[in-house]
């Protein structure tokens, strides 16, 4: 009597346990994003395209791969004014993402990074008419200070990234010249190298 | 002759290393990390120990005195840099069997406002930077401050955007931040 029913209730249990296994598993091929600020981010997969918007932490491809099959994330195209790298990082939390390929299956959850940076662009001009030593000119209080010598027919900034503003002023004038910033001194980065800011010095009146 | 000439110097230089550890009875480090220093002037001192300067621009120190095992240190600032604050973690214990180099020296350069005066802005639209610092001004507007800027650092305000219809014009707009707030820049708007 016993034996009768331990033996369908042993069977019934195989059977649900095998069943949890979902007859077959599929692993979505997701990740985190740290950075994103604009707009065009295209991320591909296994034939599969997914454009992000400005500001998207995290995305996970439509289709989920099965057990084994492997994937290789890459940024098919970038962002507005940044670039994109598809890599394992340690990301803000404390997290380390996984790398941009790998076989589907061998990570319970697969949470790729995608780290974007704001694109920089160099800052830069002409200088005329200098014959001495000791100009220095600045960017504000942060963007660094150059000192071009005697002769120098140009200068050139850190390069300041997307958006930032810019101001060059003269910080400190040279020996024997009067100099000033006499155009293009202040502006906003664009996408393009700025290298038209010019500073023309005159000899000192005597 | 030769051995006795060997073991006088052998004595000597063994005479000579233990002198380099300051007389002291310790043979363990006591030291750290320094973050963030940029100005002169920081002395550091173990207890009522030597006064240990540390130069601007250091990431690291030691005390030129060793400690022993079990020996309780506090690390304290004797002095502070002109022209910043430094604060300590890890500055007080007790010596282990290996050296200490887990004293924390975190510092801040003191930071002042910049701004100054308006005249003659009676439309919107004005923005001013001072590089990547960007400030927009409403019409009326008889003075401003820009963000704050460090002891010791340049600064150069300039106009990004002139208001519809008006110049404006920055003086005394170019410097370098002292230990007090700049309230001297003018701008003019005509």
């Amino acid at each position: 009597m016993t034996l009768t029913f331990t033996r369908p209730a042993l069977t019934l249990t195989l059977a649900l346990t095998l069943a949890a296994c979902g007859g077959k598993a599929t692993f979505p091929v997701a990740g985190t994003i740290e950075g994103l600020k604009y707009d065009g981010l295209v991320l591909s997969t296994n034939g599969m395209d997914l454009p992000l918007a400005a500001n998207a932490t995290s995305f996970s491809f439509p289709n989920p791969l099965s057990y084994g099959e492997v994937y290789d994330v890459i940024a098919k195209a970038p962002p507005a004014h940044q670039t994109c790298n598809v890599a394992s990082f340690q990301g803000r939390t404390g997290v380390l993402y996984n790398g941009p390929t790998d076989t589907a299956g061998r990570f319970g959850a697969i949470n790729i990074g995608v780290l974007c940076t704001t694109n920089t662009a160099a800052l830069g001009g002409k200088i005329t008419g200098l014959t001495s030593d000791g100009l220095q000119l600045t960017n504000g209080s942060t963007g660094g200070t150059v000192a071009p010598l005697a002769a120098a027919v140009s200068f050139n900034f850190a390069p300041v990234a997307y958006d930032v503003t810019y101001g060059i002023t003269v910080l400190a004038q040279p020996a024997k010249e009067v100099c000033r910033v006499s155009s293009n001194g202040t502006g906003k980065m664009g996408d393009n190298p700025v290298t038209e800011i010019v500073v023309t010095c005159e000899p000192k009146p005597a | 002759m030769k051995n006795l000439t060997l073991r006088a110097s052998v004595a000597l230089a063994c005479a000579l290393s233990l002198a380099a550890c300051g007389g002291s009875s310790g043979n363990l480090l006591l030291g750290g990390t320094v973050t963030n220093l940029f100005k002169p002037g920081l002395v550091l001192q173990n207890k009522t120990g030597p006064l240990l300067p540390v130069a601007a621009g250091a990431t690291t120190f030691a005390f030129h005195e060793l400690i022993g095992n079990d020996e309780d240190f506090e690390v304290k600032i004797a002095t502070q840099p002109t022209g910043a604050v430094c604060v300590l973690a890890n500055n007080k214990g007790k010596s282990g069997a290996y050296n200490i180099t887990s004293v924390a020296v975190v510092c801040k350069t003191n930071m002042y406002d910049l701004g100054g005066k308006i005249s003659g802005l009676d439309v919107n639209g004005l923005v001013l930077v001072n590089g990547a610092d960007r400030l927009a001004i409403p019409a009326g507007a008889t003075d401003f401050k820009l963000s704050q800027i460090d002891d010791g650092a340049p600064y150069g305000i300039t106009v990004l955007t002139q208001p519809p219809g008006r110049t404006c014009s920055v003086q005394n707009g170019v410097g370098t931040m002292g230990a007090a707030a700049v309230d001297a820049v003018r701008v003019t708007c005509g």
